[in-house]
């Protein structure tokens, strides 16, 4: 039966979430940005309440409570600041892959030690430019007598600089093109890994993306996790379940922009009168709540559609909408929150031009809209799923990770 | 708890009328269109069909048996079941939905403030339709007062055991073949909405009459009607819920409450003509190539057609959160609003994209006349039950209760 009513549990876990973002991550939003890192002790308490395992199964070493229950803690911590997710192990991009791309044994040894933050990962997704000569990844996994030598370089990934192991995929078969890759783990510390320096973005700078360079890195047999045909198949997985998280961070920042705009035009007052009382100050207002609403059940229902175990497509097809809503309309709801504050919006005393900067680049983490949306027709034409299209490969437009 | 599913009775229903809708309406629905009505046979089938179906979640509200006593521990599921009905007619042939015989608009208001006499006389008339297909409606717009409800200058006047009124009332579904019709009058303009009266006016009243019958750009299967009353006399027990109920606001209150459990409704119709014209365009671009490449290769209409979908399915997930607020009795004007505001300019704009993108031949009133007449249809759902304007207007001074009028 339709319902949109939250479980008493979910109910409980919000109102925990809340507290600590009203106590711990509101205050501090400008001194972590220009810090540009998230404080310890914010990483400590979100890691005591679990936070981030609450999504993963028990096997996982995760509270079993869904992708749905992990998306509302996601909501409302990025209601705040959407940059926290990112340093939280649980919502990062190397251990929802991981999560996804493990059989059942490895993940029960792997995963635990990664919700509990005891390990960092980091996912190596994309690179400074488009392979010229093939479709494809540059970087090149080439058959050793030991295992795989990994040569390339890989941009825009997150949390680059705390890792401790890289997931980096690798062009293992170049004639294959973009099915041809293979997904390898590979020690931060490994002969031949070189970090390049952190990225200055335009916006969540609590959040840490940067550059890495591998000069033949030998790794063994055990670092390939899959390839191929089968491996494509859980990435595209893998980016809808990741991008989703990202997208709850977009519908969280949609209300956090949306509660700004309408809370200044309450109070600022023109020619008179409060600016709310302009019919389209109010209606634009109107629009973002309509919209924030739209979204917010649109990613839910994805993750809903993942819980129960839909078929893969349907599940692809519902988050690559969700995805794609919530960047289009997160976009316009920071714009609009800048907008309302006419030139205060502009100046950095006001956190909607904060906002702003961060829906941009939170639109660019994961899926774009753009694929989402080639991902979406795809599904819904009925067409067979093409890894250059239903990839957020670099292609077609560079994302972070 | 979180759920998306439909039950088993709804999705049944949905298919028996997609089923339906295929294989029967469908085939038949431009000729209705351009006779500018719906053939009473099938009417009358459909009707019958429908009863039989009647459960206490069928969206066909069983009016015969007057308003049900509800347990209020037992959450009901009639405005869901009826947002999955009304968008899968919708998606057959809309103009049905709004031509179905029954008490349609004029329901929610007796339903909601008529006393036990009155749901009994003017709900039993539906009774027994064997012989004679009956309408109700639901008299609201004026000439001057759309959306405005609180405008409206309709004058009652009381004189002895009557109500006299007189004024104009326009744009009223099935207005002129309805048996009965609520009408909303003012015992003084100047006093608002606390001077507004609900009468039920029934046909066949000295001094109310029909008058143009409106010649529409789409729904032209669905009579909508001007309604004149002039001296218009009618006796006192015609005021719905008796005098009583007028107290407060109350008069104005009864029409609010028809549309937050109408908004909904027909937004979930636009959303079916919508999925109807997304449903097309795909199939179209299926079978058409260009330049010796099949259309979806070309990623601006492949997105296209992503985006309407997307659209579409954040309009229905709208609809469906405020029936299902109305099914657990929380309070759902806001959004009610949000989810007509939403779809109606959400699937206005897929029948738009749906003709753009099957170019030309998308306009045609020959070969793709279905998709030409949805584009003609749906345009007034972003305006009936309340413009997209309106719905902002309520949906903003319920997010910030202290605004004032504008």
């Amino acid at each position: 039966m339709i319902s949109f009513q939250p479980t008493e549990d979910q109910t409980l876990i919000i109102d925990t979430v809340a507290q600590l973002v009203g106590a711990r991550v509101a205050p501090g939003v400008r001194a972590r940005e220009a810090a540009r890192g998230v404080e310890p002790e914010l990483l400590a308490a979100a890691t005591e309440l679990a936070l981030d395992g609450a999504g993963y199964g028990a096997a996982s070493g995760g509270q079993g409570l869904g992708l749905l229950t992990a998306l509302m803690i996601e909501e409302e911590l990025a209601a705040s600041d959407a940059s926290v997710a990112f340093s939280l192990p649980g919502f990062m991009p190397f251990t929802v892959f991981l999560d996804t791309l493990l059989s059942e044994e490895p993940r029960a040894q792997r995963m635990p030690e990664l919700l509990r933050g005891e390990r960092l990962g980091a996912l190596a997704w994309s690179e400074p430019k488009p392979c010229a000569e093939r479709p494809g990844m540059v970087t090149t996994a080439v058959t050793a007598a030991s295992g795989y030598r990994l040569t390339g370089e890989k941009c825009f990934v997150g949390n680059v600089e705390r890792a401790e192991e890289l997931l980096v995929l690798a062009q293992l078969q170049p004639e294959a093109g973009w099915a041809g890759l293979g997904a390898f783990t590979v020690p931060q510390q490994a002969p031949g890994v070189r970090l390049l320096g952190r990225h200055a973005t335009v916006g969540l700078d609590a959040a840490c993306f940067g550059a890495v360079r591998l000069d033949d890195v030998a790794v063994g047999p055990e670092a390939l996790l899959g390839q191929g045909a089968a491996l494509t198949a859980r990435l595209a997985e893998a980016f809808a379940r990741y991008s989703l998280h990202v997208a709850a961070r977009q519908v969280g920042l949609t209300r956090g922009a949306f509660e700004l705009m309408k809370g200044y035009a309450e109070v600022r007052k023109a020619f008179g009168k409060p600016i709310a009382q302009f019919q389209s100050i109010a209606f634009t207002i109107a629009d973002r709540f309509i919209e924030l609403e739209s979204a917010r059940e649109l990613v839910r229902r994805a993750a809903w559609a993942w819980d129960v175990g839909k078929p893969a497509a349907q599940c692809l097809q519902w988050s690559a909408q969700a995805i794609a809503t919530a960047h289009e309309l997160g976009m316009r709801a920071a714009e609009d929150c800048v907008q309302l504050h006419g030139g205060a919006g502009f100046i950095r005393d006001v956190v909607a031009e904060k906002l702003m900067r961060d829906a941009k680049q939170l639109a660019l983490c994961g899926y774009t809209a753009a694929q989402a949306d080639q991902l979406a027709a795809g599904l819904g034409l009925g067409l067979a799923l093409d890894p250059a299209t239903s990839l957020p490969t670099p292609d077609t437009q560079a994302v972070f990770t | 708890m979180y759920e998306f599913e439909l039950t088993t009775q709804q999705q049944l229903l949905k298919e028996a009328i997609h089923s339906l809708g295929q294989s029967v309406i469908r085939p038949q629905s431009l000729g209705w269109d351009r006779a500018k009505d719906i053939d009473q046979g099938f009417l009358r089938n459909f009707y019958t069909m429908s009863s039989a179906l009647r459960g206490s979640d069928n969206p066909l509200e069983d009016f015969n048996e007057g308003p049900k006593v509800r347990d209020p521990k037992r959450i009901s599921n009639t405005n869901r079941t009826a947002a999955v009905g009304a968008e899968e007619m919708a998606w057959a042939d809309a103009a049905i939905m709004l031509s179905l015989p029954g008490p349609g608009l004029g329901a929610p208001p007796i339903r909601n403030s008529g006393t036990p006499e009155q749901k009994e006389r003017y709900f039993s008339i539906f009774r027994d339709m064997s012989e004679q297909l009956r309408w109700g409606a639901y008299g609201l717009t004026e000439p001057g007062a759309g959306s405005d409800v609180a405008g409206i200058r309709t004058s009652c006047v009381r004189d002895g055991t009557h109500w006299v009124l007189n004024g104009r009332k326009c744009f009223i579904t099935n207005g002129g073949r309805a048996s009965w019709v609520v009408i909303f009058a003012t015992v003084d303009p100047s006093l608002g909405r606390a001077g507004h009266r609900a009468f039920v006016v029934e046909r066949g009243t000295p001094g109310f009459s029909v008058g143009k019958i409106e010649d529409k750009m789409g729904l032209c299967a669905n009579e909508t009607a001007e309604l004149v009353l002039e001296d218009c006399r009618v006796p006192a027990d015609a005021l719905l819920g008796g005098e009583s109920a007028y107290q407060s606001k109350e008069g104005f209150m009864t029409a609010m409450k028809t549309f937050d459990n109408t908004r909904p409704l027909v937004a979930a119709m636009a959303c079916g003509i919508g999925r109807a014209a997304y449903e097309y365009a795909t199939e179209f671009v299926k079978e058409h190539y260009l330049l010796g490449r099949p259309l979806p290769r070309y990623a601006a209409i492949a997105e296209r057609l992503a985006r309407m979908a997307r659209r579409l399915e954040g309009a229905r997930l709208s609809v469906w959160k405020a029936v299902s607020m109305a099914d657990h009795g929380v309070p759902n004007a806001r959004e009610a609003s949000a989810s007509k505001a939403l779809a109606g300019q959400v699937a206005t704009q897929v029948c738009i994209d749906a003709i753009e993108i099957c170019g030309a031949h998308g306009t045609l009133r020959e070969d793709h006349a279905l998709l030409e007449k949805w584009f003609r249809d749906i345009k007034v759902y972003d305006i009936f039950e309340g413009t997209g304007q309106v719905q902002r207007i309520v949906v903003s001074r319920r997010l910030m209760e202290g605004l004032e009028r504008f």
